[in-house]
């Protein structure tokens, strides 16, 4: 297999766009093949995106992209994959490109989800669910987080105060992240421990508080990846794919054996790891899928950062803040950068690249970045 | 000729090996055996109704309900019955714990308009 660099990153600013979903996504684009320092030359386009169909009431978005950008005859295919299709996205381009297929590929993730009200957006982030065994229910993703928390705390002793400290440092985080949706810090008296924090932060699927969600955002993110071997045709010196790794897990959530290990989360980051030749100790910073706070907790520990359960110490003694000894979401996560669904995987792994590159923005740089890794969920962790 | 309603939530149950399933797939999830719902090809798995007393494994209360559901809020769970199979289902009290029996019924558990769409629902053990 051929090496797999990223020579090129683009981002817009996630929260609510006035813009349509193509033009949102070609935006991007135009800006990661600007850092890249090419204009045209792209073998192949993979567009990320899950609600294409059901919201904006379009399909064939890939080859919609192409034209809107003018890179004909370029290969073109959307990607959707639940909240993981960016992840899978930037896969399919590094497969494209190891297999000898392309030499130059731009991975595009976009989604629009503003224009529905907060019932909707729920609603169709549902869709993921079993119809009849889950969704038929009114069961929801953060129904399933809900309870997934209720287990967790009850087995290692992890605290809404705990919960509160992750969404504080990813609301820090993320105020020093010009392409955030939310850029407001939030200190930990507003929301955790007094009479108005019930006002403030009210319980949304109980363990979980309104904070430990993440908002509803519109947004995109491209990237350009490269043969490592043509790397020096371009602007920016490339940062190397090292690993990657995918798994799933069953459909329905009951049917797991242990309904509190996320077997897909592990699965994935083995094969990355693997591949890479490299384990947990090596990883420098990571950006993790915190569509609830509950997540980062647990992906933190099935990635082999901390032990089972040993999570909460490492909050508790602020060892995930960027200052701390593996800074967690320096981007603001999911919880406070936004988290328009086909475009968060790409935005992950731009912010890997922006920080292994050492241009993230004063007060939200990681100290001596080496190994940067990303963990992009679906579902309750069905695909990652 | 008029139809009646089937209001059960079922398990499915292999021919072969005897192993269960909820929700119902395409082969045995064991050994592999396959299945046909039109019973044309192969035979279609036996229908086990899920109902009777269950533990609660974990909930929770939600306030942020998908379209559809005008109320200040519902409370779910996961379940395990007695014979092995979990399920995921809405439970119709407010005085919750983990780790506690229950009762499995059938019930509406979603209306659309000209059609209600019957479902699991869990109540305390009398």
């Amino acid at each position: 297999m051929r090496n797999v660099g990223i020579v090129g990153i683009g981002h817009i600013k996630f929260g609510k766009l006035e813009f349509e979903l193509v033009d949102i996504m070609a935006w991007t684009a135009l800006e990661a093949m600007k850092d890249a320092g090419i204009e045209n030359g792209i073998d192949q386009v993979f567009v990320s995106n899950m609600g294409g169909g059901i919201i904006n009431r379009q399909c064939g978005i890939a080859s919609a992209l192409v034209s809107n950008l003018n890179l004909e005859p370029a290969m073109a295919e959307l990607v959707e994959n639940g909240p993981a299709s960016g992840s899978s996205a930037v896969k399919l381009g590094y497969m494209a490109i190891a297999s000898g297929l392309a030499n130059v590929v731009l991975v595009t993730g976009g989604e629009t989800m503003r224009s529905l009200n907060g019932w909707q957006a729920t609603d169709f982030v549902a869709t993921l669910l079993h119809p009849e065994a889950e969704y038929n229910y009114g069961l929801t993703l953060p129904a399933f987080a809900g309870m997934f928390t209720r287990l967790y705390m009850e087995k290692y002793g992890l605290t809404e105060q705990h919960l509160a400290m992750i969404s504080v440092k990813n609301h820090d985080n993320a105020a020093l992240n010009p392409f955030a949706h939310v850029r407001l810090p939030v200190t930990l008296e507003a929301i955790y421990g007094n009479p108005d924090a019930n006002v403030i932060n009210p319980y949304m699927a109980e363990p979980l508080r309104i904070y430990d969600m993440c908002p509803v955002s519109d947004g995109a993110a491209s990237l350009i990846l490269c043969n490592m071997d043509i790397a020096n045709r371009f602007r920016k010196k490339p940062i190397r794919i090292a690993g990657i790794g995918q798994a799933t897990d069953t459909h329905c959530v009951h049917n797991r054996k242990d309904p509190l290990e996320l077997t897909a989360v592990k699965g994935a980051s083995e094969k990355a790891y693997k591949m890479a030749g490299i384990g947990p100790k090596e990883i420098s910073f990571a950006e993790l899928h915190d569509a609830f706070s509950i997540l980062e907790v647990a992906e933190s520990e099935e990635i082999g950062l901390f032990e089972r359960g040993k999570a909460k110490n490492a909050i508790e003694l602020g060892e995930t803040r960027v200052t701390g000894r593996i800074p967690i979401n320096s981007s603001g996560g999911l919880k406070a950068k936004g988290h328009p669904v086909g475009a968060t995987g790409v935005s992950q792994i731009h912010e890997l690249v922006k920080q292994l590159r050492r241009e993230a923005e004063p007060g939200r740089q990681v100290k001596e970045p080496n190994y940067g890794l990303a963990i992009n969920f679906g579902g309750h962790a069905e695909e990652n | 000729m008029l139809k009646k309603i089937d209001k059960n939530v079922y398990a499915s149950k292999c021919p072969k090996c005897g192993h269960l399933h909820y929700p119902a797939p395409m082969r045995c999830h064991e050994c592999k055996e396959r299945r046909d719902p039109s019973k044309t090809v192969f035979a279609d798995f036996e229908k086990v109704p899920l109902r009777g007393t269950c533990k609660l494994l974990t909930f929770t209360r939600v306030y942020a309900l998908p379209d559809g559901y005008d109320l200040k809020y519902m409370n779910f769970g996961l379940v395990e019955f007695e014979n092995g199979i979990r399920a995921a289902g809405q439970i119709m009290t407010d005085d919750l714990k983990l780790g506690m029996p229950l009762i499995a019924k059938t019930g509406v558990v979603k209306e659309v308009i000209g059609k209600d769409i019957y479902g699991l629902q869990f109540y305390p053990c009398e």
